[in-house]
C-alpha cells in the first residue's frame, strides 16, 4: 500500500496502488465483515495478512490463521449464521480440503453474506498442481465471480457479499496468481458502519439439521435457488456485452483472460466482434447465453485451463438449439497458464491472421535462445535450517550429489519451504503431491518394499494441518519409517504465519499457546522421539544413521526458527532500544592456503554465500565467503573437511573500547 | 492512447518488487494515466526468478479511456511488447529478451548471481559479450553498468543498486515520465535521501 494506511482510512475518492489480494480483502471491508480466515497459500496468503496486520486499527475484526482450510472454512460458516459477515481465503488446492464443508454450504446456505476468495495458481508457479476450482462448482453450486483487474476484484468481492445473501449461497471469489499479483490504480469507496458488527445465532433447523428427508428438502431448496440465481443473472451489472459491427463471430472470456483478450484485439488491430464479459462464470442462464448467440455463427470462448465455460456453454447452445459452431480448447492450450502470448497465437490463428513481426521474431528468438542458457531454480536462503537437513539426511544415507550413482533409500517429499530439497543440487524427494502425503504414501511403501529404508519429511505447519491423524495412524499400523519434522517455527513459505511451534513473535513477544512437539509426538504412541539442532549436521546425520537401523515409526524433530526471522527479531529488537545479545562480531572466512576445492561446502551443502572469486590473475579462482550475505550459521565450518574455514571472532567492545550503549549505535 | 511498457526482472532478493511498485505509484496522480502489471513471486526463495511489469497507458480523452475495447488491463507484456527492460542480473537479461523489439532499450547489472547448475558443473554462465551480442541482434539500445559495484561503493550496501538503475531508466530512455514523478514517491518513501540520492547516481550515467 502507499504512504499513508489508506488500506483502512480511505474513502471514497481515494486512489491507490494497490495488490490484486489486498483488493480482495478491501472489497470484503467495505462490505464490513467482521470474521477473516485462512490456512495461508500462494498467491492469496496477502488477502487475510493485510487484514490479520491491520486489525488493531479496525473495530470489531476478527482474524484467524486457521491449522487449515476445512476449519477455516467452516469458521467462516459459523461467523455467517452468527449474522457477521466472512471472508475465507485459500489457495486452489485448499479447495481440496474444505470441499467438504463447500458440499454442505449450499444445503444450509447462509446468514449474513459468506465470500471464498480463492487464489489459483494456473502453470503452478508456487503449486504442486494447477487444479481449476471452477469445476467444483458443479456440485457445490457455490456461484463464481471472475473480477478481471483491481478495480474489478475489489468491487465484484464487495457485491458478492450482498449476493451471498439474497440468494443464500457461499459465493466463490476467484483470482489466478496474475491477479493476486497484479499491482494496479485502485478508486476506494466507501466502509461501513463497524459499529453494528455483533454476533447474534438464531437457530434454523430447517436448514441447519441435515439427515435423512431433511437433507433432500434441502438439496431441493438450493436448485431452487440456484435457478433464481440464474434468472437475476440474465442481464444484472456483473455480465456485459460489448456490440460489434456486422460480424457474425462472438467472443466468450471472464477474469484475467477478458483483459489479454482485449490486449490482443487491440495488438492485432481487430476491433468488430460482438464480446460477452462474463463476470459470473456459474450458474450461467440459458437466456443470456442465447441472447448472445443472437446473429452469430461463430462463438469463440477465450479461456484459461480446461474449459470450464466451454463446457457449460456447449450445453446451453445445445438445449437452446444454437445452428453455429462454437470453438474453444482447439485455439488455446489447456495446461499451463494461457498467457497473452497464447492468447494472441490462438485469435491470430482463428482469423489467419498474422501477428505484428515483432511478436513473432522475439518468440523465434526466445525459443533459440532458452535451450543454450543455465537454468536458474530457487534455492534455500542462506543460513536456512532446512539446507543444514538435507545435507544431514545425503550424507547419513551416503549419497554425494555429485556421484551417479542411485540413492536407496526412499524419501518422502511434502509441502512447505523444504520442498526445495527436490531441486538440484539436493535432488532428495522421490515424490511430492499434496499436504501430507509424505508419510501417508511412505507407510504403505514401507509396508510393501522391505529392501528400503522410507524416510517421511515434513514442516510444522504441514504437520499441524493435517500430519497429526497420518502420524497416529503410522503408529497404530506398525509402520517401519523415519519421519523427520522440520520444525523452524513458522509457516514461511507463505509470509511467515504463526503455527503452534511458535515460541516467539518477532517483535519477542510469547506466543500464548506454544505447544511442546514433542509431548505431543510422544503422546501418539512413539517411543522413538529426539530433538535436534539441524545445523549440527555431524550430529543429525549420526542420529538419522542410528534411527534407520531401529524398526517402527521414529521420529526426529529438526529444531531451528526460521533464520529470516530470527534476524528479524534481533532487528527489531535492537532498534527498539532492547539490548543486543551478542557483544562479540565473528564472520567465517575460506583460507585459500587451506582449502582445496572438495566442493564439500561449495556443491554438496550448496550454501550461495559461498563463491566463486577469480583471482587477481583473472585465470585461475577460488571459493569466498561472501561477508554481505553470510549469516553466520557456521555449518559451512562444520562441513569442511579441510578445516580450511575458520570463524574469526572479534571482541568491538574491547576494540573501539566503547560503552554499551555506543555499540549499539556503532552496529 | 499511447502505451509505454517497462520489463523488469531479476532475482529474489534483488528488490525487483520495490522498483514496479515505485513505478506504478509514479503514474498515480494523473487522470488520465492508468497503470497495471503483475509481479512474479510464486517461489521466489533466493536466487529464484522474479519479474514485475509496468504498463503505462496514456489516454486522449475520457471517452477514450472509458471504451472497453481500449481499456488495457492485461497484467502481462507480450513478447515484444516492452519499451524498456531493467534486469539485476546478466544472465537473466537472455530470459527477458522475449520482451524486446528492436527499439527497446536494455538497461542491466553487470554482476551475475552463479546458478545452481553452473555451481554442479553441469553448465556454464555465459560471459558479457556473448550476452551484449545476443541482445544486439534485437535492438541496439543496450546499456550496462556494475550496480552492485556503484551501490558499494556511495553506499557500502547493495540496497541501493535497484533505485540507481531506475535512474539509468530515466537517463536512457524516452519514457514519457516525469523524474519529479519518482523523485516525489521517493521522498515519501523509507530511506528516501538515500533512495534520492541513488536515483539521482542513476540519472548522470
Amino acid at each position: 500500500m502507499g504512504k499513508s494506511n489508506l488500506f483502512i482510512n480511505g474513502i471514497k475518492g481515494d486512489k491507490a496502488i494497490v495488490l490484486g489480494n489486498e483488493a480482495i480483502a478491501r472489497g470484503a471491508l467495505e462490505a464490513g465483515i467482521g470474521y477473516a480466515s485462512m490456512y495461508p497459500g500462494t498467491p492469496a496468503s496477502e488477502i487475510i495478512a493485510v487484514l490479520d496486520k491491520n486489525k488493531k486499527y479496525i473495530e470489531n475484526l476478527y482474524t484467524e490463521f486457521s491449522l487449515n482450510e476445512h476449519i477455516s472454512l467452516h469458521g467462516a460458516i459459523g461467523a455467517s449464521w452468527s449474522g457477521v459477515r466472512s471472508l475465507c481465503a485459500m489457495k486452489n488446492v485448499g479447495l481440496n480440503v474444505a470441499s467438504e464443508p463447500a458440499q454442505f454450504l449450499s444445503y444450509t446456505g447462509v446468514k449474513a453474506g459468506l465470500v471464498l476468495a480463492i487464489g489459483s495458481d494456473p502453470g503452478a508457479p508456487s503449486s504442486s498442481n494447477e487444479q481449476d476450482d471452477r469445476w467444483y462448482s458443479l456440485h457445490t453450486y457455490m456461484p463464481i465471480m471472475e473480477p478481471s483487474n483491481i478495480q474489478e476484484a475489489k468491487d465484484f468481492t464487495r457485491d458478492a457479499f450482498d449476493v451471498s445473501e439474497e440468494f443464500s449461497f457461499g459465493v466463490v471469489l476467484m483470482a489466478p496468481s496474475r491477479l493476486c499479483h497484479n499491482a494496479g490504480a485502485l478508486y476506494f469507496g466507501d466502509l461501513k458502519d463497524r459499529m453494528e458488527i455483533k454476533g447474534d445465532f438464531k437457530k434454523d433447523p430447517e436448514n441447519y439439521l441435515n439427515l435423512f428427508g431433511m437433507a433432500v428438502r434441502n438439496h431441493a431448496k438450493y436448485l431452487e435457488r440456484n435457478e433464481l440465481l440464474k434468472k437475476y443473472l440474465i442481464d444484472s451489472k456483473f455480465n456485459k456485452i460489448i456490440n460489434g459491427s456486422s460480424s457474425k463471430i462472438g467472443f466468450i472470456s471472464s477474469g484475467v483472460i477478458y483483459a489479454h483478450l482485449i490486449e490482443a484485439f487491440d495488438i492485432l488491430g481487430i476491433y468488430d466482434h460482438k464480446i460477452l464479459k462474463l463476470g459470473f462464470t456459474f450458474p450461467l442462464p440459458n437466456e443470456l447465453i442465447k441472447g448472445f448467440f443472437k446473429g452469430l455463427d461463430k462463438v469463440v470462448i477465450v479461456e484459461e485451463a480446461e474449459g470450464f465455460l466451454e463446457f457449460q456453454i456447449k450445453k446451453i447452445a445445445y438445449e437452446t438449439g444454437f445452428k453455429g459452431a462454437v470453438y474453444g480448447k482447439e485455439y488455446f492450450n489447456p495446461t499451463g497458464e494461457l498467457t497473452i502470448d497464447d492468447v494472441i497465437s490462438g485469435i491470430s490463428r482463428f482469423f489467419e491472421k498474422p501477428p505484428p513481426v515483432s511478436f513473432d521474431f522475439a518468440v523465434k528468438k526466445d525459443k533459440e535462445l532458452q535451450a543454450k542458457l543455465p537454468q536458474r531454480s530457487g534455492t534455500f536462503c542462506v543460513g536456512c535450517p532446512h539446507r543444514a537437513t538435507f545435507y544431514s539426511i545425503l550424507k547419513a544415507v551416503g549419497f554425494s550429489n555429485t556421484e551417479e550413482k542411485e540413492r536407496d533409500v526412499v524419501i518422502a517429499g511434502d509441502i512447505g519451504c523444504y520442498t526445495l530439497g527436490l531441486l538440484p543440487p539436493y535432488n532428495a524427494m522421490d515424490f511430492l503431491t499434496c499436504m501430507n502425503a509424505g508419510l501417508e504414501i511412505g507407510q504403505a511403501i514401507s509396508i510393501f518394499d522391505k529392501n528400503k529404508k522410507v524416510i517421511a519429511l515434513v514442516g510444522d505447519s504441514t504437520f499441524y494441518h493435517s500430519g497429526v491423524p497420518a502420524l497416529l495412524n503410522a503408529v497404530q499400523n506398525g509402520a517401519d519409517i523415519l519421519y523427520i519434522i522440520l520444525d523452524n517455527s513458522w509457516t514461511a513459505m507463505t509470509g511467515h504465519q504463526k503455527t503452534p511451534s511458535t515460541q516467539k513473535d518477532i517483535d519477542g513477544k510469547p506466543s500464548q499457546n506454544p505447544l511442546n512437539l514433542k509431548d505431543l509426538v510422544k503422546s501418539l504412541g512413539v517411543s522413538y522421539v529426539k530433538t535436534i539442532d539441524p545445523n549440527s549436521v555431524k550430529r543429525f546425520a549420526a542420529l538419522i544413521k542410528g534411527a534407520l537401523k531401529e524398526s517402527g515409526v521414529k521420529v526426529l524433530i529438526a529444531k531451528r526458527e526460521c533464520v529470516l526471522q530470527e534476524i528479524r527479531r534481533n532487528k527489531s529488537l535492537n532498534k527498539n532500544g532492547g539490548r543486543s545479545t551478542e557483544t562479540g562480531e565473528s564472520l567465517y572466512e575460506i583460507q585459500k592456503s587451506r582449502c582445496v576445492k572438495c566442493n564439500e561446502c561449495f556443491v554438496e551443502l550448496a550454501c550461495p554465500a559461498i563463491i566463486l572469486k577469480k583471482d587477481e590473475d583473472k585465470v585461475s579462482d577460488y571459493y569466498y565467503i561472501d561477508p554481505a550475505s553470510c549469516v553466520k550459521c557456521g555449518v559451512c565450518y562444520a562441513v569442511c573437511p579441510n578445516s580450511a574455514i575458520r570463524k574469526v571472532e572479534f571482541d568491538l567492545r574491547n576494540e573501539f573500547k566503547l560503552s554499551d550503549k555506543s555499540l549499539q549505535i556503532t552496529i | 492512447m499511447k502505451k509505454f511498457n517497462i520489463a523488469i526482472i531479476g532475482l529474489g532478493g534483488q528488490g525487483i518488487i520495490t522498483m514496479g511498485t515505485v513505478m506504478k505509484n509514479a503514474a498515480l496522480s494523473f487522470d488520465l494515466r492508468d497503470v497495471s502489471g503483475s509481479e512474479r513471486r510464486g517461489g521466489a526463495q533466493r536466487e529464484g526468478y522474479v519479474e514485475t511489469f509496468v504498463k503505462y497507458i496514456f489516454y486522449e480523452n475520457k471517452s477514450e479511456m472509458n471504451d472497453p475495447r481500449k481499456n488495457m488491463h492485461s497484467p502481462m507484456i507480450e513478447s515484444g511488447g516492452a519499451n524498456a527492460l531493467i534486469s539485476l542480473e546478466p544472465l537473466e537479461t537472455l530470459r527477458g529478451i522475449r520482451y524486446l523489439n528492436k527499439d527497446s532499450v536494455v538497461i542491466f547489472n553487470e554482476t551475475p548471481y552463479i546458478p545452481i547448475s553452473v555451481r554442479m558443473g553441469k553448465t556454464s554462465y555465459p560471459e558479457i559479450p556473448f550476452i551484449v551480442s545476443e541482445l544486439q541482434n534485437v535492438t541496439k539500445n543496450i546499456f550496462y553498468y556494475d550496480f552492485d559495484r556503484i551501490s558499494l561503493e556511495k553506499f557500502k550496501s547493495l540496497t541501493q543498486k535497484n533505485i540507481i538503475a531506475l535512474g539509468a531508466l530515466f537517463a536512457k530512455s524516452d519514457i514519457p515520465i516525469e523524474p519529479s514523478a519518482v523523485e516525489n514517491i521517493l521522498a515519501e518513501g523509507k530511506g528516501a535521501e538515500e533512495n534520492l540520492r541513488a536515483f539521482e547516481i542513476g540519472l548522470n550515467l
